[in-house]
């Protein structure tokens, strides 16, 4: 029976007049892979940092496993593996110290092992300074240290940044394995393809407020998709095309029509039965524009907007 | 204490730590070489000495004018005023980069994401440091006891003096530290937290130098570091002042019990 791991309730964090997350309900299921999503400066960094126990909210609690963020954080902490978004690490320091660091701090067996097979992994060189590294590599480099304790809920601030196309897929695969594992992840992205290939369930941060959460292929269901119709003999007067629900954007050039269509497809195909058609295509708009489309502002937001459960 | 953050913290540091050392020996090594040739002209210019003002002999750290005394050279030359230099910008830059250098470089993130308290994390470092203050200390000492005797041999060069100046020196620099690791946890910027540093220990510096002019001074000067520090006196009667130890000490728990004070409370950005 899944849990929550993360719990939210009216989390805000306010730094002066500036809100960084405002009322944020939050629930984030064991065994669950959950995308944070949003575009820069929607407060996506501050939640997570609010989950580390980093900020002190200014309202409301966040829990993980149960345990206070803020008053409880040393002991979520032996629980969660996180990547900083901008990770940093010590430049004079090579891989290998880093990994015999972060493992230190671990009780658990074989964490340096796990690391250095994850290096591996990912084709990183433990041996070299950081200094040295490129962006790519330290980036590697802090997805080895967030992993290798194999902890139960995994936070990941922008995970792919830095990462060249392959590494990333490497990452992926290690993501769909953890999954496989139980381990819960959150990660926050603003790359939607991402989001598409490794989330369960899906949370929209605007200006600090969850404009709402997805699951996946509620997403998919919602997707638009772009219509074209040909006509034999020019497009048919009084078509009324545009009455059909989710039907929009409807226009004509010589014998076609192209529209762009949200919802059942069975009233158009109906609509344009009655008609002699040469030609009827539909592409599927990606689910960057679903999300442009969730993303509407205030009031045209999804259907479980303000957050909860799935 | 966390064992892990401190041998992180020594693993960073002791490069720096070893310069510092190197540094402050090859300073040593030329003061010392180069003391007969000025005993021998000090000698000859007692006089001129004894005109100098009372004032800039206190800033340093000189009482009495015995140009013969290897103690009286040292202090005008290194622990009243050099070493002391030497040993804040070690202390200022090791307690910028705890806090202030690491948010700056992001890498305290890395560290606030194991499971260790804050109060832990500051406390290791702040014990590598004293570690580290404690290595510059003794090797100080060292190297005058050393140094002191291939060119200084006869001239009444006091051991017990140079082992009691080493609480002296390890609780000077702790009071520096205190409100170091202070401005390092209220400042984010490890600029703003260095010229707090620099700004306040200069200001102590300065006011134990006025206060030998003014009666007023003189009381405030009970507030500042440097009136609870006098090498020479250490030196020559080879006794550890307590009280003035205990008053160094003091300065440094206040600035650090406030630092993890506000290091609990402060928010990671």
């Amino acid at each position: 029976m899944p849990h929550s791991v993360i719990r939210t309730a009216s989390l805000t964090k306010k730094y002066g007049r500036v809100v960084g997350v405002s009322g944020l309900d939050l629930e984030v299921e064991s065994g669950e892979v959950f995308g944070f999503l949003g575009p820069n400066g929607a407060g996506k960094t501050t939640a997570i940092r609010l989950l580390m126990g980093m900020l002190r909210p200014t309202a409301g609690r966040a829990e993980v496993f149960g345990l206070d963020t803020w008053r409880q954080s040393v002991a979520v902490r032996e629980k969660v593996g996180y990547l900083p978004g901008d990770a940093a690490l010590y430049d004079r320091m090579t891989g290998e110290q880093h990994v015999r660091f972060v493992a230190s701090f671990s009780a658990a067996r074989g964490v340096e092992d796990n690391g250095r097979a994850l290096a591996e992994r990912l084709e990183l060189d433990l041996g070299r300074k950081v200094g040295d590294c490129s962006k790519g590599m330290r980036q590697k480099l802090a997805i080895v240290l967030a992993i290798m304790k194999m902890p139960p809920l995994l936070i990941m601030d922008e995970p792919t940044n830095a990462l060249d196309p392959r590494a990333q897929k490497l990452l992926y695969d290690i993501l769909n394995e953890l999954r496989g594992e139980q381990t819960t992840v959150l990660f926050s992205s603003h790359n939607l393809p991402e989001v598409e290939r490794i989330a369960d369930r899906v949370g929209i941060l605007r200006s600090g407020n969850l404009a709402g959460t997805k699951r996946i292929e509620d997403l998919r269901e919602m997707r638009l998709r772009n219509v074209e119709v040909i006509f034999e003999g020019g497009v048919p007067g009084g078509i009324g095309l545009e009455s059909i629900p989710g039907v929009s954007d409807v226009t004509r050039l010589g014998n076609r029509i192209s529209l762009k269509l949200k919802g059942d497809i069975n009233p158009l195909l109906k609509a344009v039965a009655r008609y002699d058609v040469a030609d009827f295509s539909v592409a599927h708009a990606s689910l960057a524009d679903a999300f442009l489309e969730f993303y509407a502002p205030a009031g045209h937001a999804g259907d479980d907007a303000g957050g909860g459960g799935p | 204490m966390n064992r892990n953050v401190f041998d992180k913290t020594v693993l960073e540091r002791w490069r720096p730590t070893l310069v510092y050392v190197v540094g402050l020996h090859a300073y040593m090594l030329m003061l010392t070489a180069v003391y007969p040739t000025f005993r021998r002209m000090l000698e000859t210019k007692a006089e001129l000495f004894k005109d100098y003002p009372k004032a800039l002999l206190q800033l340093f750290g000189v009482q009495s004018i015995d140009t013969a005394s290897f103690s009286n050279y040292i202090t005008i030359e290194l622990l009243g005023f050099v070493w002391v230099i030497i040993i804040a910008a070690y202390v200022i830059a090791f307690a910028r980069q705890m806090v202030a250098g690491e948010v700056h470089d992001g890498t305290l993130e890395l560290l606030m994401a194991q499971p260790v308290a804050r109060w832990k994390l500051l406390t290791s470092e702040g014990l590598a440091l004293l570690g580290g203050i404690a290595v510059l200390v003794v090797s100080t000492v060292f190297g005058i006891i050393a140094y002191g005797a291939i060119f200084a041999s006869g001239t009444g060069l006091n051991y017990s003096g140079c082992a009691a100046f080493i609480p002296v020196g390890i609780s000077l620099a702790a009071a520096v530290a205190g409100y170091s690791v202070l401005f390092s946890v209220l400042f984010n910027d490890p600029r703003r937290a260095v010229m707090a540093s620099v700004g306040l220990t200069l200001f102590f510096y300065l006011l134990h130098f006025a206060a030998s002019y003014s009666g007023v001074l003189e009381k405030i000067d009970w507030f500042g570091i440097f009136h609870y520090y006098n090498p020479l006196k250490v030196l020559d009667s080879g006794r550890v002042p307590v009280k003035s130890v205990l008053v160094l000490l003091a300065f440094a728990a206040v600035g650090f019990g406030a630092s993890v004070w506000f290091f609990q409370r402060k928010d990671l950005k």
